[in-house]
């Protein structure tokens, strides 16, 4: 296609400058004589009279002239463009079988493409479904839907499957449809899915809705390929995907079914990122009291967040990295007089209330709807929404740009209210950018190690350190209120 | 045995390339003729929309040689006829070349199968 397209401008060249050709010879016999400057060499001219105007000697083909009349020529060159045209023609009429042919192998690659990225996905999934799966057994897990690896595709409204993008819809089609399946899988092995419904809007109500929402967040395309350990929150990972996605802020604001239409708006030209981060699983531990995870406070953010905002949503803001065995042991620390103890046994369940880890539900899920929410506030300038602080915490912990920056700012002011923070805690907190720099932190030095290693992340990270710092002061100041 | 089949096998393989490459050469020369045909057709028809009044010239070198209308046309005709001709040569070479491709090919699919069958049982 490409070939005839050269082609085809080429032609059209040659034909324009047979016009001017004639142009030229026609205006020649107008004087006896011109004077110009005749070309001498490559490089120098020199004055002279062009006579004769009248007699041109033309090049037939095949190494023929013949010299005519100026008026002769300007016929033999309307000649000659006829059959230019006449290629020309024929050219077109290549292209456009080509163009229908191309069209609809598009079409086909497009499915295909979508089938193998759904395949992909798919893959993911499983992974994180099986370490979800792991923590479970050791606990409770309460897996807050870390932003998932979720390809989220733009998902105008999650009914809606008409996308403008043409190509796209396919794609997000199957995406969504996959993210639908995957989260059912959730809900169905979650223990503790946060009823992500209250909160945040968007978070809580996809997670319930579902399907429909968990296309659209996710789908801004951005994929944020955050590793979502068996978020229970699977379409809360959507939907935090999208927030995400949406890096824009408000495009990928999809929380609340209301948000699913804004965000449905916002869906922008779906760009499948799929980045393997550290995903920010949230396990919520039946752990006894004083169980803290180190990003309870980010939790708690979220979770007043999510309060000031809206109603209770999923506690746990961010899921922690948990790259190894010892991780989990990391996440589930104890509060010990607003320090941080590593529990010796991260099996035993201590009272509820005080355990981080613990995924009182509704607690849990306010903390992370709230810091999700307070992380989306930022990004789409909604604070509530516990889908967006979920996805901002991931996002922060995946190390996302964008809206990240902004969520600093909101937790600070978020600090102020002191959250839930008693109750449930996210054990694994999303200091997956922290774990991901740092792979592996002593188990006894923990609490300790945590903070500094957020801090150090947060170093790292322009964008990520002011959220961190905030969050955790900010959990620390909630501690010991 | 096995040996012999593949020995056996590129000899037939070289055939084979050698066999598309002359496939290929000929096509390329058609190809050429044809421009060519395309070409000494447009001259005619020039020729015929010019009159006797002017003079017509062959490119013989640097050198531009004065002719005959009548001779022009006979010449290009005559030239016309000639391409004509080669193209249908070629095109007799080029079927040619393609059903021996075709044998070669036969032979080579059925080398290959005796040596893997060699190559099974030792």
């Amino acid at each position: 296609m490409k070939l005839n397209q050269l082609e085809f401008v080429n032609r059209k060249k040659v034909e324009s400058d047979y016009e001017a050709l004639q142009e030229r010879l026609r205006t020649l016999p107008n004087k006896l004589s011109y004077d110009i400057m005749v070309p001498f060499g490559p490089l120098a001219f020199m004055p002279g009279k062009l006579v004769h105007t009248n007699e041109v000697t033309v090049l037939l083909g095949d190494n023929w002239f013949s010299k005519c009349s100026a008026k002769q020529a300007v016929e033999l060159i309307e000649h000659r463009k006829k059959h230019v045209r006449k290629v020309l023609d024929d050219l077109q009429k290549v292209m456009k079988n080509f163009e229908s042919r191309a069209e609809f192998t598009d079409l086909q690659k497009m499915s295909d493409a979508a089938g193998d990225f759904v395949d992909i996905r798919e893959e993911i999934e499983d992974v994180s479904i099986e370490t979800k799966g792991k923590y479970r057994t050791a606990h409770k897990p309460h897996s807050k839907p870390k932003l998932s690896n979720v390809f989220e595709v733009d998902f105008p409204a999650n009914g809606s499957d008409t996308k403008s993008m043409g190509h796209f819809q396919s794609e997000e089609e199957l995406w969504a449809h996959l993210e639908e399946l995957e989260r059912q899988e959730e809900l169905l092995g979650e223990l503790d899915r946060m009823p992500n419904t209250a909160e945040t809007n968007g978070e809580d109500t996809s997670s319930s809705e579902e399907e429909k929402e968990d296309k659209r967040t996710d789908l801004n395309g951005m994929y944020r390929a955050e590793d979502c350990i068996t978020q229970g929150n699977f379409h809360k990972e959507v939907t935090n995907s999208d927030l995400f996605g949406g890096q824009v802020n408000g495009s990928t604001y999809y929380h609340s079914d209301d948000e699913d239409d804004i965000d449905v708006g916002d869906n922008s030209v779906p760009t499948i990122f799929f980045s393997h981060t550290v995903e920010p699983k949230r396990v919520r531990i039946n752990t006894g009291k004083n169980t803290t995870l180190k990003f309870s406070e980010k939790k708690e953010e979220a979770n007043r967040k999510r309060k000031n905002s809206s109603g209770n949503g999923h506690a746990t803001p961010e899921l922690p990295n948990i790259k190894t065995p010892a991780d989990i042991y990391r996440f589930f620390v104890d509060v010990v007089n607003g320090e941080y103890v590593p529990r010796k046994s991260i099996l035993k369940s201590r009272s509820r209330e005080n355990s981080v880890c613990s995924n009182t539900s509704d607690n849990s899920a306010a903390e992370f709807d709230d810091r999700q929410g307070v992380q989306r506030s930022i990004s789409c300038d909604e604070a509530t929404q516990s889908d967006n602080s979920e996805s901002i915490l991931e996002e922060e912990e995946e190390e996302e740009e964008e809206g990240q920056q902004q969520l600093p700012k909101k937790l600070l002011p978020s600090s102020g209210t002191t959250e839930a923070f008693s109750g449930t805690v996210i054990e694994k907190e999303p200091l997956s950018p922290s774990l991901i720099p740092h792979p592996v932190i002593a188990h006894p030095i923990l609490p300790t190690i945590l903070e500094r290693k957020s801090e150090e992340v947060l170093s790292k990270a322009s964008e990520e350190t002011p959220k961190r710092i905030s969050k955790f002061k900010a959990a620390r100041m909630q501690q010991p209120s | 045995m096995a040996e012999q089949i593949q020995k056996k096998l590129q000899g037939e393989l070289e055939k084979y390339q050698q066999l598309q490459k002359d496939l290929s050469r000929a096509v390329a020369a058609r190809q050429k003729l044809e421009a060519q045909l395309t070409e000494n057709n447009i001259v005619k028809e020039e020729l015929e929309l010019l009159d006797a009044t002017n003079t017509i010239f062959k490119l013989m070198g640097p050198v531009l040689v004065k002719q005959e209308m009548e001779e022009a046309k006979g010449t290009v005709g005559k030239r016309l006829e000639y391409i004509t001709g080669e193209i249908k040569r070629y095109e007799q070479q080029m079927q040619e070349l393609e059903r021996r491709s075709e044998q070669q090919r036969e032979t080579l699919g059925r080398l290959q199968q005796e040596l893997q069958r060699g190559q099974g049982k030792g």
